[in-house]
């Protein structure tokens, strides 16, 4: 081989390389649009994502992959722990995690701010990006996420909310840290499950379920729904 | 050294050992938040998120620096003139290492834009592009007024110059998330592998070029050869960040198809590396520039080749992108394609600028070997990681932190063997801070 061809496999290769991409990115903008959503991108949306952008949310949490991996990916955040969820991490990080071996730091968020943020997340979980990240597929299912859902009652919602889900499986989705509760209803009494909640080591000294310090008013929705599960 | 201003590139070296110091330390104590639990207040006050941003921006900032010091050095060489502005070259390091400190010191308070990488907020972004201007200035009319042209010199100027252009897709604030990852990857993706590629590859030719000597012609084809294949591999092989962003669905065929051949011209630079030290003209004089060399070559394969490829493919992608397994692929690829490229120029410049001909190693032979092979634990140790956070949290759908608790154990190896990776990098730091010439024996 010549100089002269190795320069022609420079200058071809590149150029060639160079035109698919210059191509397919002036269609990339002719199809994001319908494929984000784009015509929802509100004030309220863009504000939510400078929100993420002030508190440098994306070097811990990853947004369609991309970011740090330190917590769990934002894209179907709002699907996965609804607003109430979403409100309740940002707010008060240090009650929601308080039993995680890794914390949020508490980072002061305006009240607006977290709705902007919401609704920045809200949008997102709508983009249509072949069904990543594959765990979350499930909730991309149903039309709606779990606080607006018809059919989702506020003890499931609890149930997502306070982070139950992360220890415990219910149909199939869940942790594997405490025992599945599918079908807890027909084993044990809605008042034996208010107990239980209210504080775990009274029940069982052994139980390695932290006491979460709910409301009597959340005991009561949580222990219905769970005693429900027959 | 040949020519007097090749001594601007001293203190471009020594900054970029020092930040890349920095960077390993910061780097341990990312381990630490991910091995184990530490207190909220702690956490509330100095987040991971900024100890990340910390240590990526110096990854960054020591890498260009290396690049820009190892452009000036060879710069009067190739061009067989003085620089033209020695002045401005001081001038731009002290600029750019303002604006990084200040930039650092920002994110500690929260000053920052948010973006992963790219996180120096305006109007501090526009010292570095101030700060590269300056550079491009000074690189270009050493090569316009030496009228000497090289392949070398060419390929460097249009890297340099392509590297500077793509930064300014960084700036904007796009209002779209999916628009905002696009171009996002069009300066990290056609950065690294694109003119990251083109600057080193340039370096790296004329290093290899002094030190065995063999015909320039030869040398220049390759890097043709290379580059063309880094190029036309690497652009469109962007796509392979553009699966899961929201766009069409066609870049899973594009993506995976451009980007199943980018290990193709690093298998290419290693033959070619190893061809050159095969048929050398010249006698060795410091074995250790050669292991770097060497080293870099196939580090550089074994990072950016093998841990890109085993997971860049769509189907298996689906499951491993945002995992740790990227993050097993980042750290090999970056330690083997451009930390090793640094320190081989370092190995090779610095006792040149001491007026050093042959200088003991020992020092700095362990140091490399120490590195390169915590580094090579801590890519299989982040993969494992990665295979148990893709297996646990993807493919079964449990939860995050069910994931997380499996993948303790891996980080604390991690953590393990970045603190003898940490001695190996104090090792190299002292030994190119204090070359000692061997006093060779008459006869």
């Amino acid at each position: 081989m010549t100089k002269k061809t190795a320069y022609w496999i420079f200058i071809l290769g590149t150029l060639a390389s160079l035109l698919v991409l210059l191509a397919l990115t002036i269609d990339f903008h002719r199809e994001v649009g319908a494929l984000t959503h784009s015509d929802q991108i509100s004030s309220q949306v863009l504000a939510g994502k400078r929100v993420w952008q002030k508190y440098n949310c994306n070097d811990c949490h990853t947004m369609l992959g991309f970011g740090g991996y330190y917590g769990p990916d934002m894209t179907r955040v709002y699907l996965r722990i609804g607003e109430a969820g979403i409100r309740f991490a940002v707010e008060k990080p240090e009650q929601a995690f308080s039993n995680s071996f890794r914390k949020m730091p508490n980072l002061h968020l305006k009240p607006e701010e977290i709705d902007n943020l919401t609704a920045f997340f809200k949008w997102a979980s709508g983009i249509n990006n072949n069904y990543w990240p594959p765990q979350d597929r499930k909730y991309q299912t149903s039309s709606t996420g779990v606080s607006t859902s018809a059919s989702t009652s506020s003890g499931e919602e609890l149930f997502k909310v306070k982070g139950c889900i992360n220890c415990h499986t219910l149909k199939g989705e869940g942790g594997n840290i405490g025992p599945v509760l599918t079908g807890i209803g027909s084993k044990l009494t809605k008042d034996f499950i208010a107990q239980y909640i209210t504080d775990p080591a009274k029940v069982n000294p052994k139980a390695q379920m932290p006491n979460l310090h709910l409301s009597p008013d959340e005991i009561n929705t949580l222990s219905e729904f769970l005693s429900s599960q027959k | 050294m040949e020519y007097k201003t090749q001594k601007v590139a001293y203190p471009y070296f020594i900054t970029a050992l020092f930040l890349f110091l920095l960077q390993v330390l910061f780097g341990l104590w990312l381990a630490i938040n991910y091995g184990f639990s530490l207190p909220q207040a702690l956490v509330d006050v100095f987040s991971f998120a900024t100890a990340r941003a910390i240590h990526t921006n110096l990854l960054v900032l020591w890498m260009l620096l290396g690049f820009m010091g190892g452009t000036y050095f060879l710069l009067p060489e190739e061009t067989k003139r003085e620089i033209y502005s020695p002045a401005l070259a001081y001038l731009q390091l002290g600029l750019l290492t303002a604006v990084g400190v200040t930039a650092l010191t920002g994110f500690v308070l929260g000053w920052t834009k948010g973006r992963p990488l790219l996180e120096i907020p305006p109007p501090l972004n526009f010292g570095v592009v101030i700060g590269a201007l300056i550079f491009l200035f000074n690189v270009g009319m050493t090569m316009i007024k030496g009228k000497n042209w090289t392949v070398i010199q060419v390929t460097l100027l249009a890297g340099l110059v392509v590297l500077a252009g793509l930064y300014l897709f960084g700036i904007p604030f796009y209002h779209n998330l999916s628009v905002d990852w696009y171009y996002w990857w069009w300066v990290i993706h056609l950065w690294v592998e694109g003119a990251w590629e083109m600057v080193t590859a340039a370096i790296i030719a004329w290093v290899l070029l002094k030190i065995t000597g063999v015909n320039r012609e030869v040398v220049e084809k390759w890097l043709y050869v290379e580059l063309g294949l880094f190029l036309f591999t690497g652009i469109a092989g962007v796509g392979h960040h553009y699966y899961w962003v929201g766009a069409p669905k066609y870049w899973l065929w594009v993506g995976g198809a451009f980007s199943a051949l980018e290990p193709v011209p690093i298998v290419l630079m290693l033959i070619d590396t190893f061809k050159h030290v095969k048929h050398r003209q010249l006698v060795i004089k410091n074995p250790l520039v050669w292991t770097y060399a060497v080293g870099c070559a196939i580090f550089h394969l074994f990072g950016a080749g093998f841990f890109g490829f085993v997971h860049t493919l769509p189907m298996i992608n689906k499951y491993t992108h945002g995992s740790q397994v990227t993050a097993a692929h980042g750290h090999v690829a970056f330690f083997g394609a451009y930390a090793l490229l640094n320190l081989t120029v370092f190995y090779y410049a610095m006792p040149r600028l001491k007026g050093i001909e042959f200088f003991k190693e020992s020092l700095g032979r362990a140091g490399f070997w120490i590195m390169v092979m915590a580094m090579t634990g801590m890519g299989l140790a982040f993969g494992v990681a990665g295979v148990l956070q893709t297996y646990i949290e993807r493919v079964l759908g449990m939860g995050y932190m069910t994931a997380q608790g499996e993948m303790r154990f891996w980080f604390k190896i991690v953590f393990s063997l970045g603190l003898i990776f940490l001695s190996g990098v104090i090792m190299t730091l002292i030994a190119l801070l204090t070359i000692k010439p061997v006093i060779k024996k008459e006869g």
